[in-house]
């Protein structure tokens, strides 16, 4: 066994990606991730992390770096949140398609304006649709489990796909909590040197196998649904890597893809993300000492979305409470991300359950003991009745 | 000096007819050879297909890829390898001038290259800012009311240890430069003018003559800059008048005798102040 440290999120992920050995990280500082940045630079000072390191101008920069020290073959790191997540926008979409397998954090923040330095999950879910890989974290230990199991996931020759590992700004990344921290012998084994032969970056190699070659052009399609399949793969994988981990370090998260938390003889269920699902459980734990029939999904992989995970949960309960970290102005319904998903992965269930979506949390604002027991209560109300009053709630609202 | 071909440069090319751009590229990489990996097309004068790998995430990343190989080929010890970038003039002076600033003072190993056509040549001919004055394009129907950035000084003033400016009609004295900036470590900018007839609206069979032009009327002189010590390269005897450079191209079909005149005068001023730093250190 190893020993343990106290670290907060930040930290966590800085020494996940200490034991994952990149060769090349760029870095650049934003709230809430800036002790990220900072301890990878004094770890890097101090030989801790032996890689390439560069400071970078902006975000956009840090980026377009990895990327190029990807193509070359290199295993990389780099983090940002909100403006900064916006301002690589450009670069994130170039990524899935040249099928580098980057691992970057996502440390939550609101994207302004009106916006706040707090969490919420709007900054990582607009990247939902360009072929990254997304998994959440709740705990400093589960951020840095997963960063070494995202090298892993993103590398596997079925994947070739980049993975954001995201992180509750603040309510996460600054709070610390006791990690076991993983040997770095365990971790080698583990997670062996990054070694591409897709494509990478060679004077010898043929001149058309780098992506955007003109071999490529007008294969548009062909290559984005290649994407497609890589990341209903990634299901496979991502169950894989949780499974292998938990033989070798005697932790996971569920089936990798979800976690279920008394869920066994539900009515209703909560799904979360990120940090506010151990509030829930502390919930679940004491409406069920009451005896209301609550349970709780947590939802860790978003992309890949765990359709299978959801419908066959689907079946077993009669109303779902989706409680989402962002919003879709204008969505359906007035739905947040969550709940648009979910209902889709549903939909073709012969018997659905009632779905309601509830937003909380937004610009860091506390999701607390009261709220979860409002949003618990409302979903087994709805269970009983079958009928949902209300399709999408914004439960914090201040009136 | 003799340059053997070397056939790095594939037949296929998608440029306009009379571009400079591939004369460039044969250039570049008959001294570089295949040892190298490059980053950015180098505008749309770059479009020919070649042996050596090119990777390219948009116009707006192009010095940052670069160095995100570099780091790598450091960090795998693979660093026999050339690393070049090259951007258009809208690259280098527009959307990725922030990237090649901050890879210039972090002065990473690579060989920059600007190919200066002094305009968005690709989307119609539109203005960038390394477009000179008074010239039309799509943006600037009127003329052009600003002087060219002048972006080698600009880059020189990052301190890196080496900045040439080069055409193709001068071909020995780049390949010279390129030769020289292969052999020094850190961060060299080579800024390349690029005739254009397509933009220029000149004769496509007149782009060597122009870039002759541009150098023996003084609107393009040729320097370089080692670690500060600056050289200019090649100073004619007479130069000849910049109307002879300005009347084959339509693009400044609307200057008068003024400011034909006018942009006379700007250039003389421009070489005067080149030759008091001619052989001085300027750091």
């Amino acid at each position: 066994m190893g020993t343990y440290k106290i670290l907060d999120g930040n930290d966590a992920a800085a020494h996940g990606v200490a034991l994952s050995r990149p060769d090349v990280m760029a870095i650049f500082p934003i709230t809430p991730n800036t002790t990220l940045i900072n301890g990878l630079a004094e770890m890097h000072a101090k030989g801790e992390i032996q890689c390439e390191n560069v400071t970078v101008e902006n975000e956009h920069s840090a980026l377009s770096i990895v990327a190029g020290a990807a193509a070359a073959g290199a295993r990389t790191f780099t983090a940002s949140a909100s403006q900064g997540v916006v301002h690589m926008e450009e670069v994130l979409w170039m990524i899935p398609g040249s099928r580098l397998p980057l691992v970057m954090v996502i440390c939550n923040r609101s994207i302004s304006n009106p916006g706040s330095l707090q969490c919420s999950h709007s900054d990582s879910l607009l990247q939902r649709d360009n072929g990254w890989l997304q998994l959440y974290c709740e705990t400093s230990q589960e951020v840095l489990d997963t960063t070494i199991q995202s090298y892993k996931i993103a590398e596997d020759k079925r994947v070739l796909l980049p993975i954001h590992v995201c992180l509750d700004g603040y309510v996460l990344s600054a709070n610390a909590s006791p990690v076991d921290m993983p040997e770095q012998e365990e971790v080698d084994e583990f997670l062996p040197k990054y070694k591409p032969d897709h494509f990478y970056l060679d004077p010898t190699m043929k001149p058309d196998m780098a992506p955007g070659s003109p071999s490529y052009r007008g294969l548009e399609t062909e290559l984005r649904y290649q994407i497609e399949e890589a990341q209903e793969r990634a299901k496979t994988v991502i169950t894989e890597v949780n499974a292998d981990f938990a033989k070798k370090f005697g932790r996971s998260y569920g089936n990798g893809l979800v976690e279920e938390y008394r869920t066994e003889d539900a009515k209703g269920v909560l799904i979360t993300m990120g940090s506010m699902t151990g509030t829930a459980r502390v919930v679940v734990d004491q409406m069920r000492e009451e005896g209301k029939p609550i349970g709780l999904v947590k939802l860790r992989s978003f992309r890949p979305f765990p359709t299978e995970d959801l419908k066959e949960i689907g079946k077993r309960v009669e109303a779902i409470g989706f409680v989402d970290r962002n919003f879709s102005h204008g969505g359906a319904s007035g739905g947040a991300i969550g709940a648009i998903e979910t209902s889709r992965a549903l939909y073709h269930l012969d018997e659905r359950p009632p779905l309601i979506g509830f937003v909380a949390g937004i610009g860091g604002r506390d999701v607390t003991y009261d709220d979860f027991r409002y949003m618990a209560n409302k979903v087994l109300k709805t269970a009983e009745t079958k009928k949902v009053e209300k399709e999408v709630e914004w439960i914090q609202l201040m009136r | 000096m003799a340059l053997k071909e070397n056939n790095i440069i594939l037949p296929g090319g998608t440029t306009c007819p009379g571009c400079s751009g591939p004369t460039i590229h044969r250039i570049i990489y008959n001294v570089l050879g295949q040892n190298v990996i490059q980053f950015g097309g180098g505008g749309c004068g770059g479009g020919s297909p070649r042996t050596v790998p090119l990777y390219s995430l948009h116009h707006s990343g192009v010095a940052s890829g670069a160095t995100g190989i570099v780091k790598a080929l450091e960090a795998q010890g693979r660093t026999n390898i050339t690393v070049i970038a090259m951007a258009g003039d809208g690259g280098a002076s527009n959307t990725s001038f922030g990237k090649l600033s901050a890879a210039a003072l972090r002065n990473d190993n690579m060989i920059f290259f600007t190919l200066d056509n002094e305009a968005y040549m690709n989307t119609g001919v539109q203005k960038s800012d390394l477009t000179p004055y008074n010239a039309w394009t799509r943006t600037t129907p009127m003329g052009k009311s600003t002087k060219k950035m002048d972006l080698p000084m600009i880059m020189n003033y990052h301190y890196v240890p080496y900045v040439a400016t080069v055409t193709p009609a001068f071909h020995m004295d780049m390949v010279r430069k390129i030769r020289k900036a292969k052999e020094i470590k850190g961060f060299k900018y080579i800024h390349v003018l690029e005739p254009c007839p397509t933009g220029w609206r000149s004769d496509p069979s007149k782009s060597i003559e122009l870039s002759r032009l541009a150098v023996q009327t003084g609107i393009w002189p040729l320097y370089e800059i080692e670690n500060g010590d600056f050289k200019i390269s090649y100073k004619p005897r007479e130069f000849k008048p910049v109307a002879e450079y300005l009347k084959p191209q339509r693009r400044f079909r609307h200057l008068d005798e003024d400011s034909i005149q006018e942009i006379q005068q700007l250039h003389k001023d421009d070489w005067e102040r080149l030759l008091r730093k001619d052989g001085t250190n300027i750091w």
